[in-house]
C-alpha cells in the first residue's frame, strides 16, 4: 500500500492521521493487505444465488405503522435545536 | 457464603429454596467485585442500585413461586449490548458517554425473567481484538494471572465469570470472541448458531459473523441462558424461528456412538503442543465414553483469517460509518461537516478500529472489491460446503479454541499480523454460522486454562452442550484465586 | 443550426404509499414535526436492524408490472455508503446488483408521434431525512422523519432527445404509478422527483457525449426548461470548442440556468456491497401472479372499457382517464347512476370547465360524486330543466349543498303545469307579432328564439318538451 492509497481509503473512512501516525500505518496495513493478497492464488468464483441465505416474500413485514419514539428520548445522547440534529452547515 | 464457583442451576436451587435471598445474591458478588475487580479490570460500569432494585424484584417473584430459571441469577452484560437508560460504551471513547434509550432483545429477556444485572463488562473496542487491550476504559487482565490477557473481545465477560464476579455473562461473537476469551479464563462460553439469537441491540461490528453468547461456569448453564435469550425476533429479519424446547435437553444421554470430527488442519504447526495434546486427551476421553473420532478435512482453513478479516472489516467499515459526533458519541470540532467528523473519528476511535476501518475500505473500495471482498465471499461459500461435507459423516467437530494458552499482556502489540493469525481456530465457525462451544480442557505447566471447541451443526445446540457437559462431568477444574 | 443532437436519460425517484416506513414500523406520511415520525432504526442508533416491508416490496412490483418489467426471481439489497447528514446510517440501503424490476418499456405519444422508451431497471431504497440551513448559526439542521419512506428508483436507457418527449414519459409515469396505487406523484411535495442526463454529440456519431446529470426538477416545467438551458449551454461550450465536464449540476428555478454542484464525496465511491442484515428474497411465481392479478385497474383498461361499453370517443376517454382524480369521480359517479355516457358529457364539459376556470379543484371538493349523478339524474329524467344544471352545480361546488335541496331552496323543480306554459306563451305571441309573421311564413329558425324566451320566463319550472308542444300549437295560429 502507498500513501495515495492511503490517503484515498482515509478519505473514503474519514480519519485523518498526522506524520508519524501514517508511517506507522502504513506499515501495518502493508503487513495486513500482503496477508491479504494470500487468497489471490486461491481460483473460485462467487455466486450470490447459492449463498441460500434467502427469505420468502411471505415473511417480510407486514407493513402495520407503530407510533414513533419520543424525540426527546431518542435524542437524549445530542443536543438538539428545534427537535433537529445540528451539524456545522453544509455546502451544496 | 462464598458464591464464586457457584453454577447459575446451583444457584437457582439455592434462591427457590431460600438457602440464600435474591438481595444477598446479589450483594455477595457487588462486595466481591468491589474488593477484587481491582486486580482484574473486568467491569466498565457496576449497576448496583439497578442490582438490588432487580434482586428485589427477583424476590418478590420467588416468594410468589413463579421464578424462571434466571430469577434473581446475577448477570454482567458485554458493555455491547444496548441497555435502556445504562451507559454502553463498546470500550470505545466514541461511546463514553452513550446511553441507549432502548434494550437489547436479549436483555429485554433477561428483564423478562427478572435476572439481576450487576454492570457492564470491558471488551476490545467495538468487539475488535483478542486481548480485551484495545478497551479505552477498562484493559481486563487474565483472573489466572494478571500479566496475562484474558482474551476477547468479551474478556471481560470471561475474565468476570472466572473471577467470580458474577454467576454468567453475556458476550458477542464475531470471530471466536466468546470462546477464545473463555478459552483463555477457563470457563465455558457458547456462541451459538447464526440467526439462533436476536442481534437487535447489540452493537453491530460484522452483521454476518456477530452473534450474542453466554459465559458461565458450566455448559449446562450456557444452555439455561441460552433457553432464555434465544428465539427470533421481529426486530432482526436475520434471526430465524426454528423451535427448541431447552437446549439442556440432551445433557446427561450418553454420548456413545457419537461421531467427533478431528480436521487435520487444526492440529497442525501454529498450534502449540500443549494446546494440541490436553485437547487429543480431552478426545481420547470421549473414546472412553463410546464416541468415535472421525479424520476430517477442511482444507480452506488456510484461507479463513484472510476472508474473515476481509468480510468482517468490510462490514464494520460500514457499520462504524454512522459515528459522525452529531446524534451521539464523541463530536468532534470543526468548521464544516468534514472537518468535525473527521475529528470526532479521530479522537474517538482507537488505533486497530481503524485499521479494520481502512482494511474493510480498502477491500470494498472501486477496483480491489472483486480480488478482496468478493473473493472473501466466495471462500464463505467454500468454507461451509466443507463443513456441510464433514457433517455428513460427524455429529460434531473437536478443535482447539486458540492456538496458545493466554500470552502476556503485550506480547501481540503493534503486530496486528500475529494478532489476526492467532484467530485461525474460532473464525470459520463464524463465517459457516455454526454453533460452538468452548469448555476447558486442560491446564498448562503454568496452570493457564487449555480450551477445546466443540463445533455443532446449524441450529443443534443441544448435541454440543450435552458434549461439552459430558466432559465436564469427568473434569475438575481449577478455579483461579485472585 | 447546430447539428448537435440531445440524448437523454432518466431517473426517477418515487416514494411508496405504505403505511409503514420501509425499514421500520414509523408513519410513512409526508411531514409532520421534525423527527417526530422516527425511532432507534430510522435515526440510526448503535444496535438498531432494519426489517424490511412487505407491502413495499409488493408496490415495487406493481411498478414493475406497469412499466413492462421482468421480476427478478432473487432479489437482494446492498449499502450504499457515504457520508452526508441527511443519512444517519452513512449509508443507504439500496440495490445494486440484483434489483427487483429490470428491462421494462413504457410507450409514450410526444410531437404526435408515438415512441417506445426503455426502462433499464427499478430498485427499492430507502429516502434521506431534510436539512434546514440556518445561515445565523452556520449550522445545517438534520430532520430525519423522511428518513426509511420507501423509495423507487426507475432507470432509463438513453432514449430520449427531447424535452417533450422527457415529459410525456413523466406524466405518463405519474398516470401509471398513480392507477397502480403506489404513490401519489406529488412533485411539488418532492414524492416524485426526477433527475435528467443529458449529452450533446453529432447526429450522425456513433458515440454519446459526455453528460451532465441535472438535479431538483421539481416539476414538468423545470424540467423542459433545465433540459432546454443544457441544450443550450452545451451547445455553446461544445461550438467554441470547449469541453463539457461530467458533473452533477443543479437548475435553479428563478434563474433557469443549471450550475455545477460542489461534489459532495471524493471520488465517489459508494463501496456498495450486499447488506448483511437484510437476507435475499426469493419469490414464488405464484407470489408473483398474485400481485399481477391484484393490480388496480390501469388507464388503458379503463379507456377500452369507456370505448367499448360506454361508447365514449378516444378523446373523450382519453380526457378523463389522463387525471386519476378525475376518472376515479367519474368511476363513483357511474356507479351511482348508470348512464355513463350522460355523467362524461357532464364532466368533459361544465364539469372540467369549472375546474379549468379555477372555479373548483379535484383536491377540496364539496360535493360527492353521488351528488353530480344526483343532479345528471333530475335533468335526465325531467325533474328539473337541464337549463338549470349550472345554477344548480354552482351552489353545489361553493357550499356542497346537495342538488335536490338547491331546487328546493330556488324553486327550480319542474311543474309542467301547462295553463302558466300557456299564460306565458300566450304573451310571447303577442308581444312579438314580428317573429310570429315570419314563423307561419315558414321561417322555421324563429322557433328557437321561442322556446329560449319561453323558457327563460319559466325560469326551467317546465320542461323543453312540453314548452315546444305547446308553442308548436300556439304558433299555428
Amino acid at each position: 500500500m502507498d500513501i495515495a492509497t492511503l490517503d484515498h481509503i482515509c478519505a473514503l473512512s474519514k480519519l485523518n492521521f498526522t506524520e508519524e501516525e501514517q508511517k506507522d500505518m502504513l506499515g501495518q496495513m502493508t503487513d495486513i493487505i500482503d496477508l491479504m493478497d494470500t487468497i489471490k492464488e486461491y481460483d473460485i468464483t462467487y455466486d450470490d444465488t447459492k449463498d441460500h441465505n434467502e427469505i420468502g416474500y411471505g415473511d417480510l413485514r407486514k407493513d402495520i405503522p407503530a407510533p414513533s419514539f419520543p424525540t426527546e428520548k431518542l435524542q437524549q445522547n445530542t443536543t438538539p435545536r428545534d427537535n433537529c440534529y445540528v451539524v456545522p452547515k453544509m455546502m451544496e | 457464603m462464598d458464591l464464586k464457583n457457584i453454577t447459575a442451576a446451583q444457584l437457582r436451587r439455592m434462591l427457590d429454596s431460600k438457602e440464600i435471598g435474591a438481595k444477598e445474591a446479589a450483594s455477595e458478588f457487588l462486595s466481591e467485585i468491589k474488593k477484587n475487580d481491582g486486580k482484574v479490570l473486568s467491569f466498565i460500569t457496576v449497576t448496583e442500585d439497578e442490582a438490588m432494585k432487580n434482586a428485589e424484584a427477583a424476590q418478590k417473584r420467588i416468594d410468589a413461586g413463579n421464578a424462571a430459571p434466571l430469577t434473581g441469577i446475577p448477570i454482567a452484560l458485554k458493555d455491547n449490548l444496548c441497555t435502556d437508560g445504562i451507559r454502553t460504551t463498546c470500550s470505545s471513547k466514541m461511546l463514553g458517554d452513550f446511553v441507549p434509550p432502548y434494550n437489547a432483545t436479549a436483555v429485554e429477556k433477561l428483564i423478562k425473567d427478572d435476572y439481576t444485572l450487576l454492570g457492564k463488562v470491558s471488551m476490545d473496542e467495538f468487539a475488535m481484538g483478542g486481548s480485551t487491550q484495545t478497551s479505552a476504559f477498562a484493559k481486563t487482565k487474565n483472573p489466572y494471572n494478571t500479566e496475562c490477557v484474558p482474551g476477547g473481545s468479551s474478556g471481560g465477560s470471561a475474565a468476570a465469570v472466572s473471577a467470580g464476579f458474577c454467576t454468567a455473562a453475556l458476550g458477542s461473537d464475531t470471530g471466536g470472541s466468546i470462546r477464545q476469551p473463555a478459552s483463555f479464563c477457563g470457563v465455558t462460553g457458547l456462541k451459538p448458531t447464526y440467526g439462533r439469537v436476536s442481534r437487535y441491540g447489540l452493537v453491530a461490528f460484522a452483521s454476518s459473523l456477530d452473534q450474542i453468547g453466554p459465559i458461565a461456569r458450566s455448559a449446562e448453564d450456557c444452555g439455561i441462558i441460552l433457553n432464555a435469550i434465544a428465539g427470533v425476533d421481529p426486530h432482526d429479519a436475520t434471526s430465524k424461528d426454528v423451535p427448541f424446547t431447552d437446549f439442556n435437553e440432551k445433557l446427561g444421554k450418553s454420548i456413545s456412538g457419537m461421531k467427533i470430527a478431528i480436521p487435520k488442519e487444526f492440529y497442525g504447526d501454529a498450534v502449540d503442543d500443549e494446546v494440541k495434546t490436553a485437547v487429543m486427551n480431552a478426545a481420547h476421553e470421549y473414546e472412553k465414553m463410546g464416541a468415535e473420532l472421525v479424520d476430517c478435512s477442511i482444507s480452506t482453513l488456510k484461507y479463513a483469517v484472510q476472508a474473515y478479516y476481509l468480510i468482517s472489516s468490510a462490514e464494520a467499515a460500514s457499520n462504524l460509518s454512522r459515528y459522525d459526533g452529531i446524534k451521539y458519541g464523541l463530536r468532534g470540532e470543526g468548521h464544516s461537516f468534514d472537518e468535525m467528523i473527521r475529528d470526532s473519528r479521530n479522537r474517538g476511535f482507537g488505533a486497530e478500529v481503524k485499521r479494520r476501518i481502512l482494511l474493510g475500505n480498502y477491500a470494498l473500495s472501486s477496483g480491489y472489491y472483486d480480488a478482496y471482498y468478493r473473493k472473501a465471499l466466495a471462500l464463505k461459500q467454500q468454507i461451509i460446503s466443507e463443513y456441510n461435507a464433514v457433517f455428513d459423516k460427524a455429529d460434531v467437530i473437536l478443535t482447539p479454541t486458540a492456538p496458545s494458552v493466554a500470552y502476556k499482556i503485550g506480547a501481540q502489540d503493534n503486530d496486528p499480523v500475529k494478532m489476526y493469525t492467532a484467530d485461525i481456530c474460532t473464525v470459520t465457525v463464524n463465517i459457516a454460522g455454526l454453533p460452538a462451544i468452548n469448555t476447558t480442557c486442560g491446564y498448562n505447566a503454568a496452570g493457564m486454562p487449555i480450551g477445546m471447541s466443540i463445533v455443532g451443526r446449524r441450529f443443534d445446540e443441544s448435541t454440543i452442550i450435552q458434549t461439552a457437559d459430558a466432559f465436564e462431568k469427568t473434569f475438575s477444574p481449577v478455579r483461579c484465586t485472585l | 443550426m447546430s447539428n448537435l443532437y440531445p440524448t437523454i436519460g432518466l431517473e426517477i425517484h418515487a416514494e411508496l404509499l405504505t403505511k409503514s416506513k420501509v425499514f421500520c414500523t414509523c408513519s410513512a406520511e409526508f411531514g409532520g414535526e421534525p423527527n417526530s415520525r422516527c425511532c432507534p432504526v430510522c435515526s440510526g442508533l448503535p444496535g438498531t436492524l432494519p426489517v424490511l416491508n412487505h407491502t413495499a416490496v409488493e408496490y415495487i412490483i406493481r411498478a414493475g408490472y406497469v412499466t413492462n418489467c421482468e421480476i427478478s426471481r432473487f432479489t437482494k439489497w446492498d449499502r450504499k455508503n457515504y457520508f452526508y447528514p441527511d443519512l444517519p446510517k452513512a449509508y443507504q440501503i439500496s440495490q445494486m446488483p440484483r434489483p427487483v424490476c429490470l428491462n421494462g418499456y413504457v410507450d409514450i405519444v410526444a410531437g404526435g408521434k408515438e415512441k417506445r422508451i426503455r426502462v433499464n431497471r427499478i430498485h427499492l431504497e430507502e429516502d434521506a431525512g431534510k436539512l434546514v440551513h440556518d445561515e445565523a448559526t452556520r449550522s445545517s439542521l438534520a430532520d430525519y422523519n423522511r428518513c426509511g419512506i420507501p423509495l423507487i428508483e426507475m432507470v432509463t436507457e438513453p432514449d430520449f432527445h427531447s424535452a417533450e418527449e422527457v415529459v410525456a414519459y413523466v406524466e405518463k409515469i405519474k398516470l401509471l404509478y398513480k392507477y397502480a396505487g403506489i404513490c401519489d406523484c406529488k412533485m411539488e411535495q418532492g414524492s416524485l422527483r426526477c433527475d435528467v442526463n443529458i449529452s450533446l454529440a453529432p447526429k450522425d456519431s456513433k458515440e454519446l457525449g459526455t453528460r451532465a446529470e441535472l438535479k431538483n426538477l421539481n416539476s414538468t416545467k423545470a424540467i423542459t426548461r433545465a433540459i432546454e438551458y443544457e441544450i443550450y449551454r452545451q451547445t455553446e461550450i461544445i461550438e467554441s470548442g470547449g469541453r463539457v465536464l461530467q458533473e452533477t449540476r443543479r437548475f435553479s428555478d428563478t434563474t433557469g440556468e443549471t450550475t455545477a454542484l460542489r461534489s459532495k464525496e471524493d471520488a465517489h465511491d459508494y463501496r456498495y456491497f450486499p447488506d448483511p442484515d437484510i437476507p435475499p428474497i426469493i419469490f414464488t411465481e405464484e407470489e408473483l401472479a398474485a400481485i399481477k392479478e391484484a393490480l388496480p385497474e390501469m388507464p388503458q383498461q379503463r379507456k377500452e372499457r369507456y370505448m367499448s361499453r360506454y361508447g365514449l370517443a378516444e378523446t373523450d376517454a382519453d380526457n378523463i382517464i389522463n387525471d386519476k382524480d378525475i376518472c376515479d369521480f367519474y368511476e363513483a359517479a357511474i356507479k351511482a347512476y348508470d348512464k355513463p355516457k350522460a355523467v362524461a358529457n357532464f364532466m368533459l364539459g361544465e364539469f372540467l370547465r369549472r375546474i379549468n376556470l379555477g372555479e373548483m379543484s379535484m383536491t377540496s371538493l364539496k360535493f360527492a360524486p353521488e351528488d353530480l349523478a344526483r343532479l345528471i339524474e333530475l335533468g335526465d329524467t325531467d325533474k328539473i330543466n337541464k337549463n338549470n344544471y349550472k345554477t344548480i352545480f354552482v351552489e353545489m361546488i361553493n357550499t356542497g349543498e346537495k342538488p335536490d335541496a338547491v331546487c328546493d331552496r330556488l324553486d327550480l323543480w319542474v311543474k309542467d303545469d301547462s295553463s302558466a306554459v300557456e299564460a306565458v306563451i300566450d304573451k310571447l305571441i303577442a308581444d312579438n307579432p314580428k317573429p310570429v309573421e315570419q314563423y307561419r311564413a315558414g321561417e322555421q329558425k324563429v322557433f328557437g328564439f321561442f322556446m329560449g324566451q319561453a323558457n327563460k320566463a319559466l325560469k326551467g319550472q317546465a320542461t323543453p318538451n312540453t314548452i315546444k308542444a305547446i308553442l308548436e300549437q300556439k304558433l299555428k295560429g
